[in-house]
């Protein structure tokens, strides 16, 4: 059946029974931790800290009496300053040596009144937390608008770099209590003062005021908003001290979770070794590397403790937003100009609709369809009198069209400076020229995105772009299966062959090109309505790049390619992309390593496909 | 008649080159530069950038196009350049030595470069760009997670405290720095350089004559005529004002003139003639018997370690390195100078490529002030400028394609009349 080596069978029996034993201690950490064992756990943790920060502040308690004590002394046996400072820090050091905190055990010590009132204590706080975050939900609601104003303003300033999509700037700085939560706060510290008194119990050196001054710290162990298993341990183990950490069961009831993420990568590695000849033969190398690269930052952001639904809800977004730039591909390919690097060309036109769009004053759909409109015409243009400057050339279009699109870009930068706009949203308030980002929000920002989204399992689905892209494809898929898209593919699969069936090579070859180019407009508008923003100047330049190394982990070759590809590769690329940054962020903190592995993929992948297009036939 | 067709075709040819000496004069015309000004920075800027640009002839010849994986020659330059600085060998000894760690580290990449290249014969131009790409993705890698952090630097000039990685700039003019390690060991006016330069060319012309079978006199009078004339026209005083800032750095041009001389030599070598035959068909070569794909990557290899000497000529004459940005133009830059210089992506001289630094750096020199002027605005002709460098490749890929599709329509033509 399976043809296996005898390495690969070692290797699958190891990694199997590996899963097996990581799945069983993880179920049985997470059943432990669930049932009475994890409570008791917990509590008996939570008291053990509380009681030793409660000590050591007794500890501090009584040096400070002792050199209240002394500092009187020397006074009133009329010392100067130095000798009242020497007298303190003797007493100090007397005291420290002489009362020596000792951790307390709690088997020793009558807990139960404590445990009551940490208990009634840590509802009170929950309950403030609740309402806290519910009147700031809304706070932010209310202010959307500020925040998103807030935001176009911060990219703006962030001028050529790359942005990431910030969405807003969240400023809490004009938030007000409500009467609901100072109500709360008042039960939390009435509940505070029981604590004070049980605690004074115990430790009869604590004073009132040692335990107000202790009060945050306290605070912040019995409750932090968001608490899991996890984070209470960590925090109660770190503030009880490593003594208390606990042997195996504790290690796996607290990692329970953990286990279970990394079974799930073992059980996916076990798969993937088993069906690795399949799965090489039906995905080729390539895709089957980076889809499993996705499956692991996802594991990775589980574990890190990322938010992976919204993670997911972001490449969603972001497939959506790239997906018709993507799809310009396509015809590209098929027609036989292969990677249509010069896509920049038609996303000039699209800038172009956006910019007069904006000039004019148009808002909303029609704005959005004026912009498309308009889009469509110049790049139709452009691509046509393209499409006749690749027919000169075939065989050499990748090179070509790479210093095209460059080169039109770096025109535009000029154009961009000397082009008579005269919308104040769009010009530069002081000199010459388009600013560099320019903010959506009076013309289609978010209108796609926006339109029908609901949300599901905590991920905003997109639904309006969603739909745009299933047209788009669902138009291009039409078109493939028309006579002229059926034409089309067979002069981009063999030419020569094209040609003796009496297709018309070079008419084909402009339909593509110019197709490519113009969804290369529509395409720019649609990334720009999710963005939120249109960049101009250099910023089109690696838009060609991005796009194509996308349809290549799709799948496509450089001769070949199919809407799956679109989606599929999109999906991986912009899931790598968006799923590599905060994973890279947690692992190595400030640093551009994302960058880095867009630049590493999107190359490395363009570079595979060229080895495989075998260029010398193609000459 | 015949006049009008040579001209005409010469036009063609060299389309490029007119256009852009066209280009310069206008925007020399129209910045309000002092010549003698636009003179020094010229001298500052070939001195930088010849090197790098010479660089690139053999894999032209060798049929791979421009090779715009140079970048990748200036990456392992700037990887032996850090360890230089790391061990603080000052002045030219560690320009040496940094020469001498280019040649293993630049080889071995461009052996690696040969071997991909050669598996994407027929788009190398592309293929090499991508590459040069990809490989600043493990550059950064390199630079910003491995040294500093796994390799420990213990220069506290090279790293930044508080951020990962090698710090964004290397300042080479410190104490035990390299700046002008090659370009301060000896300078002359321009009129004294000269005078050197066109001795040594006549030493050359007279021992070629004596060596040579032929005993060309008439050639030997035409090859003594430029000197002396070069040394004639230089006792004009207009001329010498012209110069009179420009202090020539002799070592650096003597290095260039010996790559160039290199670049002749080597293509009397059989290696030499092996390139050309490769270049001009693979087919044919493979047909005769040479291993093409060593060749290829022999060109290769040779065009990375030159490329990589290039860079360390332009850091150590800039005097300080931006760790993340100084390679990422190399390529574009040569690429482009060399193509306004008239050569093709099939056929490169040293004369080609040393008209072709002179005219694009002379444009770079003045197009920004030339842009003030027109239009008020600096940064247009900045931004020209990077257009004109995209442009001219875009422009002579096309001629290229253009030219060679003519030349197989005649060819077609005269096949479907023997039918």
């Amino acid at each position: 059946m399976l043809k296996m080596s005898i390495s690969q069978r070692i290797a699958v029996v190891v990694i199997a029974v590996i899963t097996v034993l990581f799945v069983g201690t993880g179920v049985y950490g997470l059943s432990v931790r669930n049932g009475a064992a994890g409570v008791s756990v917990i509590r008996d943790l939570r008291l053990q800290s509380i009681l030793n920060t409660a000590g050591a502040g007794s500890v501090e308690a009584y040096v400070a009496a002792a050199k209240a004590e002394a500092t009187a002394r020397v006074r009133a046996e009329g010392g100067g300053m130095s000798e009242i400072r020497e007298a303190s820090a003797l007493a100090e050091e007397e005291a420290r040596a002489s009362f020596h905190f000792e951790p307390v055990d709690l088997s020793t010590v009558d807990t139960a009144d404590l445990e009551v009132a940490v208990n009634e204590l840590v509802a009170a706080q929950r309950d403030y937390y609740e309402a806290e975050s519910a009147a700031q939900a809304l706070y932010i609601e209310e202010h959307e608008e500020e925040f998103r104003a807030a935001a176009a303003a911060q990219v703006a300033a962030d001028s050529e770099e790359e942005v990431e999509v910030v969405d807003m700037v969240i400023d809490l700085s004009g938030f007000v209590a409500t009467e609901e939560m100072v109500a709360l706060q008042a039960v939390v510290d009435e509940r505070f003062v029981a604590l004070k008194a049980s605690l004074m119990t115990i430790f009869p050196d604590l004073t009132d005021d040692v335990l107000d001054t202790l009060k945050p710290t306290l605070l912040a162990l019995t409750y932090a908003s968001g608490d899991t298993f996890e984070t209470q341990y960590d925090r109660y183990v770190a503030a009880a001290g490593t003594a208390h950490q606990g042997g195996f069961q504790y290690f796996v009831m607290r990692n329970g979770g953990n286990l279970l993420t990394i079974s799930v990568g073992l059980f996916i590695l076990t798969l993937l070794v088993l069906f690795y000849q399949t799965l090489v033969r039906k995905l080729g190398l390539p895709r089957l590397i980076i889809g499993m690269f996705f499956v692991l930052l996802c594991l990775l952001a589980v574990l890190y403790g990322l938010s992976l639904p919204s993670l997911l809800g972001n490449t969603i977004v972001r497939l959506g937003m790239n997906s018709v730039l993507v799809l310009a591909m396509l015809p590209g390919i098929q027609c036989g100009i292969s990677l249509n690097l010069g896509l920049p060309l038609g996303i000039i036109g699209g800038l172009l609709g956006g910019l007069l769009c904006i000039e004019w004053g148009f808002s909303g759909w029609p704005g959005f369809l004026f912009a498309i409109a308009v889009g469509l015409v110049i790049s139709s243009i452009l691509g046509y009198l393209y499409a006749l400057l690749l027919n000169r050339l075939k065989g050499n279009e990748m090179a070509v069209t790479t210093y095209v699109g460059y080169s039109i870009v770096s025109l535009m930068c000029i154009g961009w400076l000397i082009l008579p706009f005269q919308s104040p949203e769009l010009k530069w308030p002081l000199g010459d020229g388009l600013r560099v980002t320019l903010g959506l929000q009076s013309s289609y920002r978010h209108l796609l995105n926006d339109f029908l989204s609901f949300e599901l399992f905590g991920i905003t689905i997109p639904t309006g772009l969603l739909l745009f892209m299933a047209l788009c494809c669902l138009l291009m898929w039409l078109f493939m299966r028309s006579k002229t898209g059926i034409a089309m593919s067979a002069v981009g699969n063999n030419p020569r062959f094209a040609e003796a069936t009496g297709i018309n090579v070079d008419k084909m070859r402009i339909i593509g090109t110019t197709l490519s180019t113009m969804l290369g407009a529509v395409g720019i508008i649609v990334y720009s309505q999710s963005y939120g923003f249109m960049q101009l100047y250099q910023a089109p330049r690696q838009l060609g790049f991005v796009a194509a190394s996308a349809i290549l982990i799709g799948g496509a070759s450089t001769s070949r390619a199919r809407i799956s590809h679109v989606i599929i590769g999109t999906f991986l690329f912009q899931g790598v992309l968006t799923l590599g940054m905060p994973v890279a962020n947690v692992l190595v903190p400030q640093s551009t390593i994302s960058e880095t592995l867009r630049i590493l993929i999107s190359n490395g992948i363009i570079l595979y496909a060229l080895t495989k297009s075998g260029g010398a036939s193609r000459a | 008649m015949r006049d009008r067709k040579l001209l005409s075709s010469f036009l063609r040819e060299n389309a490029v080159t007119v256009m852009f000496v066209l280009l310069c004069a206008l925007c020399l015309a129209l910045s309000g530069l002092a010549p003698s000004h636009v003179m020094f920075e010229l001298f500052g800027r070939l001195s930088r950038n010849a090197f790098l640009v010479l660089a690139l002839i053999i894999p032209i010849v060798a049929g791979m196009g421009i090779n715009f994986a140079i970048t990748i020659g200036a990456m392992a330059a700037q990887i032996s350049l850090l360890w230089v600085l790391e061990w603080r060998i000052p002045g030219t000894l560690g320009f040496v030595v940094a020469a001498l760690m280019t040649v293993p580290i630049a080889g071995f990449f461009g052996f690696l470069i040969g071997k991909l290249l050669n598996k994407m014969k027929g788009q190398e131009m592309i293929g090499s760009m991508i590459l040069g790409y990809f490989a600043n993705g493990l550059y950064q890698l390199l630079f910003l997670f491995i040294f500093g952090n796994l390799i420990p630097l213990s220069n506290p000039s090279l790293v930044i405290k508080g951020s990962v990685g090698v710090a964004n700039t290397m300042d080479l003019s410190l104490e035990g720095g390299l700046k002008y390690a090659l370009d301060g060991l000896w300078r002359l006016p321009f009129k004294q350089a000269l005078y050197v330069f066109m001795a040594v060319i006549a030493v050359y012309c007279v021992v070629r004559f004596a060596f040579s079978s032929e005993r060309d006199v008439k050639r030997l009078a035409v090859c003594l005529a430029f000197p002396v004339a070069a040394c004639l026209l230089i006792q004009i005083p207009a001329l010498q004002a012209l110069f009179v800032t420009v202090n020539v750095p002799m070592a650096t041009f003597g290095l260039v003139a010996l790559l160039c001389l290199f670049n002749v030599v080597i293509m009397r070598t059989r290696l030499g003639q092996q390139f050309r035959a490769v270049g001009q068909s693979g087919a044919v070569a493979n047909a005769s018997g040479i291993n093409v794909n060593r060749v290829r990557i022999i060109a290769i290899m040779i065009s990375t370690v030159l490329a990589g000497w290039g860079q360390l000529i332009f850091v150590q004459n800039m005097g300080s390195l931006q760790t993340y940005g100084a390679h990422e133009q190399v390529g574009l830059y040569a690429g482009a100078a060399i193509l306004v210089g008239g050569a093709s992506i099939v056929r490169a001289t040293n004369a080609q490529a040393l008209l072709g630094c002179i005219l694009f750096h002379l444009l770079f020199i003045v197009a920004p002030d030339a842009g003030k002027n027109v239009f008020g605005n600096a940064a247009i002709g900045e931004y020209f400028r990077v257009f004109i460098s995209y442009g001219v490749i875009a422009v002579a890929l096309v001629i290229h394609a253009w030219s060679g599709a003519q030349r197989r329509k005649p060819a077609n033509a005269i096949r479907e009349a023997a039918k």
